[in-house]
């Protein structure tokens, strides 16, 4: 057998750019994401004088019984609403997916609208609901909402369509002919349940239950807002940082917040991997009417959906009542936020630069990356280290990324430092908190194409940009509008990243609703949180009617056959 | 649908980007005896495994070769090596006199057609006939003149404004093939480019594709898994196994002559019937013995290969050459009964042997009835005994 090395070896210009693609995306998750987690990881191994000193900190930090107290309370507030989030959601995915309940859209649509609102809003709202002189205080038997369970309420409140998405995927994905085996076999319907849907479901529990567990233990805002006294770590890693410019110890903190999440981020992989996937000759399996099973569960969804248009409603009437609870009387005074402490309508339309510029910015960079990882038949060995790169923004809680940014552009050696306090360092840290979910759904787009138009493409000495532009996007555009609304809500309603890195010039409404709280000015709070829910409910509805006109428009080849 | 009979010019209209490429009427062949296409001992690793195994071929020009193997024996792998898309780990290709072992796919000269066709949805007929024309900055006239051409000549004008998803399969065949004749390629490869279609439609395609070939004189590499249609279409077959080459050879070679027990297993239907050397010309097989053209040691153990066919059956018991046979089993198979016959003598060995259906009809063939079987020494094809193979 002759091993031949043959002439020059060609290398075209084509595959030129793409190998530089490749190379500068490396770069580009190097400096945003790689170089200030390393940042932090060496800052909280250092003394106050930049000396290395081991894990002495860290000794320090457990030394600390006010510190230590918080970890364990995180894990108790995030162990208690993951169990509540888990089961309830279950539930009404349940309703929603395998009975045939009435008004199964309007259950989904209110189930998932707190994914519009920031996680301050149940918050405010619980406020207006258990506080002081809340509406119906008396329900918590003179238990005070400041502190766990009002934690534990709001948390439930904003990661329940997390948990809900997962399951609502896990139970869709039913075969129907197990059901048709289980009934011919004359199966009880509870052991047709505990012995087909519960199995098929474990993965989607275990996924939405680690899934809340780390929302909720990264989670700021909802502690900030109703924790009171009882110190949490997300709350620990603020004070440090902002209330005493104790960076050294704010990394520790941020690092024992990283490490549950990064747990639970490595378990949920594993888990998915080995999520068995239906099998393509599964039939859909369509529920049959049974009112002993379907009315008891209209009534569970009943009471959740009441529960969370509750809270939602309560902030909006907080927003717009005078002085609660003496003058009751309806205003939009509460909205004229230039008036107001640590309000400011320049926040809302910053708010709304970011948003727009990390959809923008934030789906070109994950489409194109995505895109370089899938189709570029070079340097298998990149492709794969930029990929678990893409992952990794999953795995690291906002808050820390957002100290891990303050550690590394604001170091005055820094080449980057210009970038501190602008909006573009929002922006850039905005699509590095949400890389993985934004690059996992493109590389999904991706991979639907049919893997021979590439070399379709060469075959007809076709540029890769020329395909792309010519196919590949066209082919993606519902995927790739999908994406950027995902980025514009949540660059709408995220906070904790982002409440380390604004500027007087850059201040958000997220990071306003926080600041008018602390003022005591809740009223403006609500009336901030209100402005973002609808915004962001609004451009969501348009985005639901315009892409559909709009593909149909663009895209006359979706409609399948005109004859 | 009825091929246009517009012959196309045999290279594409100003070509002034690339060296010139494919046969050019006015260019002499660079030498007339050079095989067009070269593979010298190539082979094709996946980590540990070997996908393709050391294989050499030489493709004349203007030849329609089929490279024939069960699925997973390497025939795609070896066809992604011809193009560039996923390059050889040992050997060398030439074509035209060329080597563009180390040619990025772009740079070498062929055009493609999938199983998956790789049509674009988004794109209309003509849109994708015209998608490798359009970045050679001709102008727009040339390319529409040359679009319409390449749709006569596949017999789709009239559907060039239609999208994909409104195309039959047949339709979609089609347009996949005008779009990789659209550089006007030296090299048509076409990886079983019709095993997505109905039967009947497959039929159809083979005759198409052949005589479109035959008209433009274009040197085609295709790839199937079916004998049939590498029988019908091919002027070589290249039969392919477990990432080698098992033999190379005409249809009538590859089924009258199986170089090995692979082939003659794989194409065709074949008896195999353990025996031993009886004598020079004479085998053994339990208690009878059959002339046949064999050369061993007598005692060696062979494996004899028949074609049902060639199993010729009379209802004369007494006839003085052949094996008394009972009928076992019988399967209607449409113009022919397939037979399995048996008898004491053969010990556990059974022989397959097809009977025109009228002749059964005239015997009013049964189970039970005993025939006498005669095989010609020419059928017998003669194996060493090593199992390998079938
Ligand atoms: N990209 C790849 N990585 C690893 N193994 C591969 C790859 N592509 C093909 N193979 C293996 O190589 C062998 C030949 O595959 P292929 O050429 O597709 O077969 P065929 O086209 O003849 O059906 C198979 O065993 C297949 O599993
Ligand atoms: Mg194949």
């Amino acid at each position: 057998m002759s091993a031949v090395l043959g002439p020059v070896v060609t290398r075209d210009a084509n595959a030129f750019w793409l190998r530089a693609g490749l190379w500068l995306l490396l770069a580009y998750l190097g400096v945003t994401l790689l170089l200030p987690l390393y940042a932090l990881l060496s800052r909280s191994v250092e003394d106050a004088a930049g000396h290395f000193i081991g894990l002495a900190n860290f000794a320090e930090y457990l030394s600390r019984p006010a510190l230590r107290a918080s970890l364990g309370n995180s894990l108790l507030v995030a162990g208690l609403t993951t169990l509540i989030v888990t089961a309830t959601a279950f539930v009404y995915a349940y309703a929603l997916t395998r009975s045939c309940i009435p008004a199964r859209g309007a259950f989904r649509l209110v189930a998932l609208s707190p994914l519009l609102a920031p996680s301050l809003l149940p918050a405010i709202a619980l406020v207006y609901l258990f506080g002081r002189q809340g509406v119906i205080r008396d329900w918590l038997f003179g238990e005070p909402i400041y502190g766990p369970i009002g934690i534990v309420i709001g948390s439930c409140f904003w990661t329940f369509p997390h948990a809900l998405t997962i399951l609502l995927i896990a139970l869709a994905g039913a075969d129907g002919r197990l059901y048709e085996a289980a009934t011919a076999l004359g199966s009880s319907h509870w052991r047709t349940f505990r012995t087909v849907t519960l199995p098929g479901a474990k993965y989607g529990l275990i996924s939405a239950a680690l899934v809340t567990f780390t929302l909720t233990l990264t989670d700021f805002g909802v502690p900030k807002v109703i924790g009171g006294d009882y110190p949490v770590l997300a709350t620990d890693v603020y004070k440090q940082v902002v209330g005493q410019q104790n960076f050294r110890m704010g990394a520790v903190v941020a690092i024992v917040l990283l490490l549950p999440a990064l747990a639970a981020f490595i378990l949920e992989r594993r888990i998915g991997r080995h999520h068995s996937a239906l099998s393509s000759r599964a039939q859909p399996y369509l529920p049959t009417p049974r009112p002993a099973r379907d009315w008891p569960l209209f009534a569970c969804c009943s009471l959740l959906a009441v529960a969370l248009l509750g809270i939602l409603g309560m902030a909006v009437y907080a927003s717009l009542v005078r002085l609660w609870p003496y003058d009751l009387t309806l205003t939009l005074a509460n909205y004229n936020f230039d008036l107001r402490d640590g309000g400011s309508w320049l926040a809302y339309r910053n708010s709304l630069w970011l948003a727009t510029l990390t959809a923008l910015a934030g789906t070109t960079l994950v489409f194109l990356g995505a895109w370089l990882c899938e189709k570029v038949p070079a340097l298998p060995w990149l492709r794969g280290l930029i990929h678990m790169l893409a992952l990794l923004p999953m795995a690291v809680p906002g808050l820390v990324l957002g100290i891990a940014y303050i550690l590394f552009f604001n170091h005055p050696g820094n080449p980057l430092h210009g970038l501190y306090g602008t909006l573009a360092i929002l922006v850039i840290a905005t699509v590095a908190h949400f890389y993985t979910v934004g690059h996992l759904g493109a590389v999904t787009a991706l991979r639907q194409l049919d893997p021979e138009y590439e070399a379709v493409g060469a075959s007809l000495r076709t540029p890769a940009w020329r395909l792309l532009g010519r196919v590949t996007l066209p082919l993606c555009l519902p995927a790739l509008l999908d994406l950027a609304m995902y980025f514009f809500v949540n660059a709408l309603t995220t906070v904790s990243a982002v409440v380390f890195l604004y500027s007087p010039d850059t201040v958000l409404a997220a990071v306003a609703i926080l600041n008018m709280d602390d003022a005591g000015d809740v009223a403006g709070a609500a009336a901030m949180a209100v402005m973002i829910f609808l915004t962001a409910a609004m451009v969501r509805t348009l985005y639901a009617q315009l892409s559909a006109r709009l593909l149909r428009r663009l895209q006359p080849w979706r409609a399948g056959s005109r004859a | 649908m009825p091929m246009s009979a517009t012959e196309l010019p045999p290279h594409a209209p100003s070509d002034t980007h690339d060296a010139p490429r494919g046969p050019h009427p006015l260019r002499a062949p660079v030498a007339a005896a050079t095989p067009y296409l070269r593979l010298h001992n190539l082979s094709k690793r996946f980590g540990s495994s070997v996908a393709v195994d050391d294989v050499s071929l030489d493709i004349e020009r203007g030849e329609f070769v089929c490279i024939l193997g069960p699925s997973g024996c390497g025939k795609t792998t070896l066809l992604r090596a011809i193009c560039g898309l996923d390059p050889q780990s040992f050997g060398r290709i030439e074509q035209d006199g060329r080597d563009i072992s180390q040619l990025p796919p772009a740079a070498r000269d062929f055009g493609i057609v999938f199983q998956s066709y790789a049509l674009f949805p988004n794109l209309t007929v003509a849109q994708n006939v015209a998608f490798g024309l359009e970045n050679r900055r001709q102008p727009r006239a040339a390319v529409r003149s040359r679009v319409a051409e390449l749709l006569e000549l596949v017999g789709l004008q009239a559907l060039a404004g239609r999208f994909p998803s409104e195309l039959s399969g047949g339709q979609q065949q089609r347009v996949a093939l005008a779009r990789a004749l659209a550089l006007a390629p030296g090299l048509l490869l076409l990886d079983e480019p019709l095993s997505a279609l109905d039967a009947r439609v497959r039929v159809h395609l083979r005759h198409e594709i052949r005589a479109l070939q035959r008209r433009l004189g274009l040197t085609t590499l295709m790839i199937t898994h079916d004998q049939e249609e590498a029988i019908t279409m091919a002027d070589r077959i290249v039969v392919m196994n477990r990432g080698r080459i098992e033999q190379i050879g005409t249809p009538e070679a590859i089924y009258c002559e199986p170089a090995t027990p692979f082939v003659a297993g794989f194409v065709g239907t074949m008896n195999f019937i353990d025996a031993e050397v009886d004598a020079i010309g004479r085998a053994r097989i339990g208690e009878v013995a059959l002339d046949c053209t064999v050369e061993a040691f007598p005692g060696t153990p062979v494996r004899l290969a028949v074609r049902p066919e060639d199993v010729l059956l009379s209802t004369d018991e007494d006839a003085l050459h052949g094996i008394a046979v009972e009928v076992r089993a019988l399967e209607f198979l449409g113009p022919v009964l397939r037979l399995t016959l048996g008898d004491a003598a053969l010990g556990a060995r059974v022989l397959y042997a097809d009977l025109p259906a009228a002749q059964a009809r005239q015997w009013g063939l049964s189970l039970g009835v005993r025939l006498m079987a005669t095989i010609e020494p020419t059928a017998i094809r003669v194996f060493p005994h090593d199992g390998a193979g079938a």
